[in-house]
């Protein structure tokens, strides 16, 4: 399916900026089954100067700053991808994949192969998971068993997850902990993904953090909002000798094609949308815009 | 050689291990004879002086290492022992040549680990000991760099191991401290023990000095004539604050914290009073994750947002390199033979301290069955809380400790107990052993590296210490390299540095500097004019009986509360405060509190506080006089703060002493700074803040008219307090009448102290800043300044000393005149403030957040 995205990010500020500096992940890589056919960046006002590099784990960033004053900033992408991720979410199903047992997965992480040492860097400690404490690892256990598939572990693990945790918006931030997360059970996508990861990673296998976006369908027979879309996140195991494995905990799906991948990295702080450092500006006030709509000629 | 049997070297030792001067049979080695002799000529007595002589310079000289939460105030005297540490050039041969091979072997470690990462990939190094150390900055992977070495400076810890070689026992890379406390130590130690230095052919460090100016100059991505090198602080409360200013005044190149430079166009820049200097090079102090707050520590302030960015695009040096803090990584330890194997076919020439790295089976076996006898550290953690001495561990700790090793192996690394050789130190008149470890800095050069020929030797606080540490009260000393034959000296002992990049105009001052030397002016002012003021009051005070009820006579109440007004601590005598006490009912108290009072603003106490803050940050432009005095005013005023004394006697005393070391203070500023390094903007800081508090001073005292006998008597009191007495008998020779005051205080243009002087002075050093218009408009601080002078130039004292009428007590024109003017140097201010100190800018997140990296 061809999909074309629309992503709006606005920032107005109480009093004048008088610089700053931003970085936006923002532009889709490509992966499995996804290809990039066109996108574009705008900002506003005319940034001073945009630079776009590819980061560490892969990512497009792109860099930008604006050096006159401003009260708003505005960026704006359209990207335009090709998903196809019905034959790779098929081989899922199959004994190369579902064969895997935990056991036998943390013996081929010994190897040294480079696929493996590129996995394993997912198993560490990341800047927003850390210090996890028993209650991950238990939660973990439940799932995760020597002799068991970690495919059928992960589905469930992630099925718990919508299960035990409520979808709470508002009530996390980008800084609350892993462990208030586990305790309260309740959160938002972001959350949820790095709950999982923080499972996976406590029972020593590589798990990383997919940021992207999610194309919500209306219900039968009503028209769909304009920028009813939204960013969204979820989590990806490594099942050595298989290759890497989405799950989507907040739906409680293995991703199909409207799962539009944008970046991933250990945790959030790897792959966030926006960042950046402003000079001047007093509060500010943020308005996101997400409009995916799917070209239906195929 | 004699046994040596000497009153200060008995009970040197208890038990023998490895001593650096003596033999197990207490006889000297053969390379510290010649200073073991002088030392014993010296006598203890001759020792004690000596060693006296090198704590007064110390702290004459200023020279502190800061300790955070330190009971002991933030600026804690370095420590230094007389006797040095002496080493025989032919075994520093040996150790300057393993120290090369190292500094090499991380530079290409540093090189990989940022690069193509092929220790990893061809199983060199085990992937967890760089991704799982938080010094691996991801976002500085893949950066080309243009200097042939990457890592432009190593420290190395080294000391004695058990087969009395010296062993590596620590890399540093981050950002090495310690080269400048041991170009310090040496300067000092030198001028204390002339006579031994002088004939013992001691290696000499400017040699060392000039390579690393060159490695800087060199370090420049761009080849140019001016190379702008700046020295990059996290500001005077970091711990070794003393060492970035004085390497920053020794090498000529400007000190700056974050706030001084900014990222525009790609290019760094220093915001300097003219405007935006482009800057190739940075000698950071400042730690990896707090340099670039866009891409590292989002809460840094410290740093420079998008300056990682810069560095991307080779458009500034950073030395060293963002991101070698992963190299500082004890992980790395038992990799070393194979990494020396694989990069250079070679074998490692320095032993390096026996280390388990957990992240392996075996090894992690051989750590928790032995964890009593070893030193368990983190691979990303040196700080001592992060380090655990096995033997000192309850069983419980012990257990504690294992299951965090079980959880996460790869964090940890366990490491042999350091054996330590001793060295002789000092100790009330005695020597005695301490266990030693001596930093040593290799730095790059064109062909391969260069090592200091000497370095920070630091001993233990006490001879039962194994530890060794600054933070726990160690001491430290000067470092000799002995050579056989007399060391040439090709140069001149004082760096002879190019001196076609420095010398740097007002133009380039940083603008923080700037501006923390227009407060200089703006404290130094208020506290001397404050300090007066009080004098002048309590030596009325000393003459009524009893100061803890309402004074009966007018003129004191006035006096009162132009203390008050002067110094804004309001309500004071002006108003009942919020519980209703009105101070003028016990003025003693009242006075105590203006003069003592360090957390009320506008206190003595509180203006002296700000006065030395603002002279610490800006302290790589003092002359060493200028220590001596600021040193003297502490004294005096934490002698007094802990006085018990608090008769209006001791204050005026205590005020008096105040008075004179300030005067001295600012003759010395005067003479120790050059205007085009800024001493300028200290002139119109002092002028403003003298004019605003002259005018103050006379507002309260000038503007209501009361009966003759009062009236006479506020005059003098207002002459003493301005210094003006003598002057006013001498310049009218008659009854003091308020015209006259006027005339005298106010509008005499030849009188220093006069207001129109004042401006007038303003008005021409105003003119001499960079975006000051002398052709054309004036800009608005001089518009404001000329205004005032012209205020002043056409007032007439005899029409405003009159009243509207005989009833009226208000002189109306001179009140409008004050205020005119105070409204005129307050906009003054602001506008200084605005065109060269750009603060309007608070560094904010976009998103919020803090986390450690």
């Amino acid at each position: 399916m061809i999909f074309n995205i629309a992503h709006t990010t606005e920032y107005e500020y109480s009093s004048p900026v008088s610089y700053c500096h931003n970085i936006a992940t923002l532009r889709p890589r490509e992966s499995k089954g996804q290809e990039l056919l066109s996108y574009e960046i705008n900002i506003y006002p005319e940034p001073a100067e945009v630079t776009e590099r590819i980061d560490f784990f892969g990512n497009y960033l792109t860099r930008f700053s604006l050096q006159s004053q401003h009260s708003v900033m505005k960026v704006v992408t359209k990207s335009k991808i090709i998903r196809d991720y019905k034959a790779y979410r098929e081989s899922f199903f199959t004994d190369a994949c579902k064969g895997v047992t935990l056991n036998s997965a943390l013996a081929a992480l010994q190897s040294n192969s480079p696929e493996i040492i590129e996995a394993k860097q997912y198993i560490l400690e990341s800047i927003f998971i850390r210090r996890t404490d028993k209650a991950i690892r238990d939660y973990a256990e439940l799932s995760f068993k020597g002799e068991r598939s970690v495919f059928e572990a992960a589905y469930e693990l992630m099925q718990r997850i919508y299960t035990d945790f409520d979808f709470v918006s508002g009530f996390t931030s980008i800084s609350t902990p892993i462990a208030e997360v586990m305790k309260e059970k309740k959160g938002v996508c972001q959350d949820f993904a790095q709950i999982a990861i923080a499972c996976i990673r406590s029972i020593g296998l590589p798990a990383r953090y997919i940021s992207g976006y999610i194309e919500t369908l209306p219900p039968e027979g009503q028209k769909k909002l304009i920028g009813s879309d939204a960013s969204h996140a979820w989590f990806s195991i490594f099942i050595p000798n298989f290759g890497w494995i989405d799950f989507d905990p907040t739906n409680n799906q293995i991703p199909f094609d409207q799962h539009i991948v944008v970046g991933w990295g250990r945790d959030y702080y790897d792959v966030p949308p926006l960042k950046g450092v402003v000079f001047g500006g007093g509060k500010s006030e943020l308005k996101v815009a997400v409009d995916i709509t799917a070209e239906n000629n195929m | 050689m004699p046994v040596i049997s000497t009153a200060w070297l008995n009970n040197y030792f208890t038990d023998y291990k490895y001593d650096e001067m003596f033999t197990p049979e207490m006889e000297v080695k053969p390379h510290w004879n010649q200073l073991f002799n002088g030392l014993k000529d010296l006598g203890e007595e001759g020792l004690k002086t000596r060693q006296k002589d090198i704590d007064w310079l110390l702290s004459e000289n200023g020279v502190t290492y800061n300790v955070y939460n330190d009971p002991k105030g933030l600026h804690r005297p370095w420590n230094l022992n007389v006797v040095p540490c002496l080493l025989h050039e032919s075994e520093w041969k040996t150790v300057s040549e393993g120290l090369k091979q190292r500094a090499e072997l991380l530079n290409l470690v540093l090189k990989d680990i940022y690069g193509d990462r092929k220790l990893i990939k061809e199983g060199i190094v085990p992937s967890e000991i760089i991704y799982g150390h938080r010094g691996f900055l991801r976002q500085c992977a893949g950066i080309n760099y243009s200097t042939d070495k990457l890592l432009s400076m190593y420290a190395a810890d080294i000391s004695r191991g058990t087969d009395g070689r010296l062993w590596v026992v620590n890399d540093r890379a981050e950002a090495p401290s310690g080269m400048g406390y041991a170009l310090e130590n040496r300067s000092t130690t030198s001028r204390i023990l002339p006579e031994m230095f002088s004939k013992m052919n001691v290696k000499r460090l400017s040699g060392f000095f000039q390579e690393f100016n060159q490695m800087l100059l060199d370090a420049s991505p761009e080849n140019k004539e001016n190379t702008n090198i700046v020295i990059l602080t996290p500001g005077s409360h970091n711990e070794t604050y003393f060492e970035h200013a004085y390497l920053a005044s020794f090498l000529g190149y400007p000190l700056v914290q974050g706030n001084d430079l900014v990222v525009r166009d790609g290019f760094l820049w220093m915001k300097s009073l003219k405007g935006l200097k482009q800057v190739d090079v940075v000698l950071r102090r400042v730690d990896d994750v707090f340099i670039d707050p866009l891409e590292l520590r989002e809460d840094s302030h410290l740093g420079v947002a998008g300056l990682l960015d810069v560095v991307r695009r080779n458009n500034v040096a950073i030395i060293n390199p963002v991101g070698s803090g992963v190299i500082e990584n004890p992980g790395l330890i038992p990799f070393m033979p194979a990494i020396a194997e694989y990069f250079l076919k070679e074998e490692l020439l320095l032993p390096q301290i026996a280390s388990w790295w957990c992240g392996q089976e075996k090894e992690r076996n051989f750590v928790l069955n032995n964890i009593s006898n070893l030193v368990i550290k983190r691979i990303d953690r040196t700080n001592r809380e992060s380090i655990h001495f096995g033997e000192f561990l309850s069983s419980e700790e012990k257990e504690k400790l294992k299951l965090e090793i079980n959880k996460r192996p790869y964090r940890f690394v366990a490491q042999e107990k350091i054996s330590f050789s001793t060295t002789p130190n000092l100790a009330n008149g005695k020597f005695e052993p301490r266990n030693m470890v001596a930093r040593a800095f290799s730095i790059a050069t064109k062909d391969g590296y260069s090592v200091m020929p000497g370095g920070l030797v630091r001993v233990a606080r006490d001879r039962n210490t194994f530890r060794v540490s600054n933070q726990r009260g160690g001491t430290s000393k000067d470092f000799w390299i002995l050579e056989d034959t007399p060391s040439v000296e090709t140069k001149a002992q004082y760096l002879n540095l190019n001196t076609s990049i420095s010398v740097s105009g007002l133009n380039d001052l940083p603008s923080l500097t700037a501006e923390n030397l227009y407060w200089a002016g703006r404290y130094v002012g208020r506290t001397l004019v404050n300090a007066r003021f009080l004098r002048m009051v309590l030596k009325q005070m000393v003459l009524v009986q009893d100061n803890n009820e309402k004074p009966d006579s007018l003129k004191l109440q006035l006096l009162y509360k132009a203390v008050t007004q002067l110094s804004g601590t309001y309500p004071g005598f002006c108003k009942k405060n919020k519980k209703g006490e009105y101070a003028m009912d016990n003025p003693y108290e009242e006075i105590l509190s203006v003069i003592l009072d360090k957390d009320r603003a506008g206190s003595l106490a509180h203006t002296i506080s700000m006065f030395s803050n603002s002279y610490y940050s800006i302290r790589n432009l003092w002359s060493s006089d200028m220590w001596r005095v600021f040193e003297n005013i502490q004294k005096i005023w934490k002698n007094f703060e802990e006085d018990s004394d608090r008769s209006i006697n001791k204050m005026i005393k205590v005020l008096n002493q105040l008075i004179t070391r300030l005067i001295a203070f600012m003759g010395l500023i005067e003479e120790s700074i050059m205007v085009q390094q800024g001493l300028l903007l200290y002139f119109i800081g002092l002028q403003l803040e003298q004019s605003i508090l002259t005018i103050t001073k006379c507002r309260s005292l000038l503007t209501i008219k009361y009966d003759e006998q009062v009236e006479y008597e506020l005059l003098e009191y207002l002459l003493v307090s301005h210094e003006s007495l003598n002057i006013y008998r001498y310049s009218y020779r008659s009854y003091i009448k308020i015209e006259h005051v006027i005339d005298l205080l106010l509008f005499d243009l030849e009188y220093p102290r006069s207001l129109t002087f004042m401006f007038s002075r303003i008005k021409k050093d105003i003119a001499k800043l960079p975006h000051s218009n002398t052709i054309n408009h004036l800009i608005d601080y001089q518009k404001y300044i000329f205004e005032g002078f012209s205020k002043l130039r056409l007032a007439c004292a005899e029409d405003l000393v009159k009243t509207k009428s005989e009833q009226d007590l208000l002189r109306k024109d001179l009140d409008d005149l004050f205020e005119h003017l105070s409204t005129l140097l307050f906009k003054t201010s602001q506008s200084i403030s605005k065109t060269y100190f750009d603060h309007t800018n608070t560094q904010n997140q976009l998103v919020r957040q803090s986390f450690p990296i």
